[in-house]
């Protein structure tokens, strides 16, 4: 069960579609992607969850990690296109407290 | 029930506790060595983090005291061996008999006792409390195998460390004849040098060290075996603590009679 | 009704000759609670040390997510097991451990996860619990509602499927334990866990049940909701919920032959 990533990069923002299940096994794969873009240091970046049924508390630590690096360097990590379901996991761990959310791809790309 | 049936009973009962108690400390062993040798290549590895922690505990704290009775023990065999070739006239032979017995018997066995003391009742009361305290229970429902968690690493430190402390007791044995032989004998330091040098074959040393490989198996299984079997609460552990070292002291003994009759007719 | 996720079939089980389990059949529904109920040596601890295969019965069938515990390899066990999380009576946290490690152990040991995101992750659970920033404390540090907290921040460490409690309020002040009963609850609706929680507490279980399994001598005394619970009939029942002491029928020649301890 490995996950689909697809990801790109528009001047000065970049698009990272997660799409699958990110449970325990599979959230290192996220975690590269993400690190390869805030190695980049490029200053927003949007992660697309629409294609995410299911997180488990480790995707949700990996998202924390790559947030803490984008603050780094004073740049930017939002979430975008939360199922209900993993809204849910964000709720409970207070997470929508500290990222920016945004109901889909587009709107975090055009704000 | 008469005396002599009730007595036999009892009898019975123990002999069968002893074959059970074989059988199960044979399948400890048994999954010791996998968890050892067999499952780091099937993705399991070696707790090597852990194997470290014990190495420190089992053999650097071990140091002083291993080197403190090994020395005593090298000039109490250089006096008694003084003792009888004095009438000879053959002092310079007590180079040749602290050197051996060092190698070959003591050296093992001391180290392997104060280890039994030290650390097989250390291991036996560390898993015993974790027993009582559901902590073993806790492991195996966490899928983590108890024996490969806390047995493997334990094992596998004795396992260097013990033939490590054994070279030393060797050494400091010898040095304890040397010193004797230098203040009390007055032999001169060149001639005692050399008869130790002459006395001393390779295969006394290996010997040595073969044994105290095995005996290091035997401490760590022993000092397990008991811990995992403690029963009842705080009271359990101690007393089995106490009987892992008593057990472990007289497996030594017993395994080192087996292989010096085996060394000695054969090497 | 879904398919239960597990599923109890004929289990008995006896220390010595003592019978401890006599025939419990018993299923277990996905995202329910179910107390399993019963004085102090009805044999409920021995029922969920079965379900989790710490013991191994005399007979009958345990399946757990489809894989039957009893006769499984360990190797199946433990992928089973990896999924479920477990609170002891005694939290038997590791001593010679940090809270933190603690609860990081099962996620270094069983997943490929960076050392960072465990970090993370250890801090995640110990706040879910309600003890952030004590994940340098060593277990003796804590009070006794402190290790149960922790003890259960290590059981959803992996994020369980399902939870189970050996008497999650025991040895706790009823206030420290309300307090317990109400973070299982938060958890098992916050994580959509299947929780089975074994208590003698009659204040625990009409906060967490949604149903209850009282058992006594091994055996299933009654299966329900607490409603259905409130409304029966059945003399032992009554008697648990009224929290009455049993009757005491005194034999006067028997207790004689008690006391001088002749047959």
């Amino acid at each position: 069960m490995s996950l689909k990533i697809t990801s790109k990069v528009e001047n000065q923002t970049a698009l990272l579609s997660i799409a699958g299940e990110v449970d325990m096994c599979s959230s290192p794969e996220a975690r590269k992607e993400i690190a390869a873009l805030v190695k980049k240091e490029i200053p927003r970046i949007v992660i697309d969850l629409s294609g995410v049924g299911y997180m488990d508390s480790s995707g949700v630590a990996t998202l924390i990690e790559g947030l803490q690096m984008c603050n780094k360097y004073d740049g930017k990590l939002v979430v975008a296109g939360l199922r209900d379901n993993v809204r849910e996991v964000f709720e409970l761990t207070k997470l929508d407290k500290i990222f920016e959310i945004y109901e889909d791809a587009e709107a975090a790309l055009t704000e | 029930m008469s005396k002599f049936q009730q007595t036999l009973g009892k009898s019975g009962q123990t002999l069968s506790l002893f074959f059970v108690h074989i059988y199960r400390m044979s399948v400890l062993v048994i999954q010791a060595l996998y968890c050892i040798f067999v499952a780091p290549f099937r993705g399991k590895k070696l707790r090597w983090g852990a194997t470290f922690v014990q190495m420190v505990r089992i053999g650097v704290e071990s140091v002083p005291i291993v080197a403190v009775i090994a020395f005593s023990v090298g000039l109490i065999i250089a006096m008694q061996a003084a003792y009888q070739l004095k009438r000879f006239g053959a002092m310079i032979y007590v180079a040749d008999l602290v050197s051996v017995t060092m190698c070959r018997e003591l050296g093992p066995l001391i180290t392997a006792i104060i280890i039994s003391g030290r650390s097989g009742s250390a291991i036996a009361a560390e898993i015993g409390t974790m027993k009582v305290s559901e902590e073993i229970d806790a492991l195996k429902t966490m899928a983590l195998n108890p024996v490969g968690f806390l047995v493997a690493p334990r094992m596998v430190a004795m396992m260097i460390v013990v033939p490590c402390l054994t070279v030393l007791a060797d050494f400091v044995g010898i040095g304890g004849g040397f010193v004797l032989a230098m203040t009390n004998l007055k032999l001169s330091f060149v001639a005692y040098f050399n008869q130790t040098a002459e006395a001393l074959y390779a295969k006394d040393f290996i010997t040595g060290l073969i044994k105290s490989f095995f005996f290091a198996i035997i401490i760590a299984q022993v000092g397990a075996y008991q811990g995992f079997n403690v029963q009842g609460g705080a009271e359990g552990v101690g007393k089995s603590t106490t009987t892992a070292v008593v057990v472990s002291i007289f497996l030594v003994i017993m395994a080192d009679l087996l292989f010096t009759m085996l060394f000695f007719s054969t090497l | 009704m879904d398919e239960p996720i597990i599923k109890i079939r004929n289990l008995h089980t006896s220390y010595g000759k003592r019978k401890i389990l006599k025939g419990i059949d018993l299923d277990v529904y996905p995202y329910e609670t179910l107390v399993i109920l019963g004085r102090s040596g009805c044999g409920k601890s021995t029922l969920l040390r079965h379900i989790v295969g710490l013991n191994q019965p005399d007979e009958g069938e345990i399946i757990v997510k489809g894989v039957n515990i009893v006769t499984a390899s360990e190797d199946e066990k433990n992928e089973v097991l990896k999924k479920i999380g477990m609170l002891f009576q005694s939290g038997a946290l590791f001593n010679s451990m940090t809270v933190g490690e603690n609860v990081a152990l099962p996620l270094l040991e069983h997943t490929p996860q960076d050392e960072n995101i465990i970090k993370i992750m250890t801090r995640m659970k110990l706040g879910m619990v309600g003890l952030s920033g004590f994940e340098d404390f060593m277990p003796s540090q804590l009070s006794g509602g402190m290790k149960k907290r922790a003890a259960l921040a290590r059981a959803i460490s992996m994020d369980p499927d399902i939870l189970f409690c050996d008497e999650p309020s025991a040895g706790l002040d009823p206030i420290v334990a309300v307090g317990i009963d109400q973070l299982i609850l938060n958890l098992q609706s916050a994580m959509r866990m299947t929780t089975v929680v074994v208590t003698h507490e009659m204040a625990s279980v009409f906060i967490i049940a949604d149903r209850i399994c009282l058992l006594h001598e091994g055996e299933i005394k009654f299966l329900g909701t607490k409603e259905e619970m409130k409304q029966s009939n059945d003399p032992y029942v009554v008697q648990f919920l009224e929290r009455r002491a049993d009757e005491e029928h005194l034999d006067p020649d028997k207790y004689l032959h008690e006391l001088v301890g002749e047959p």
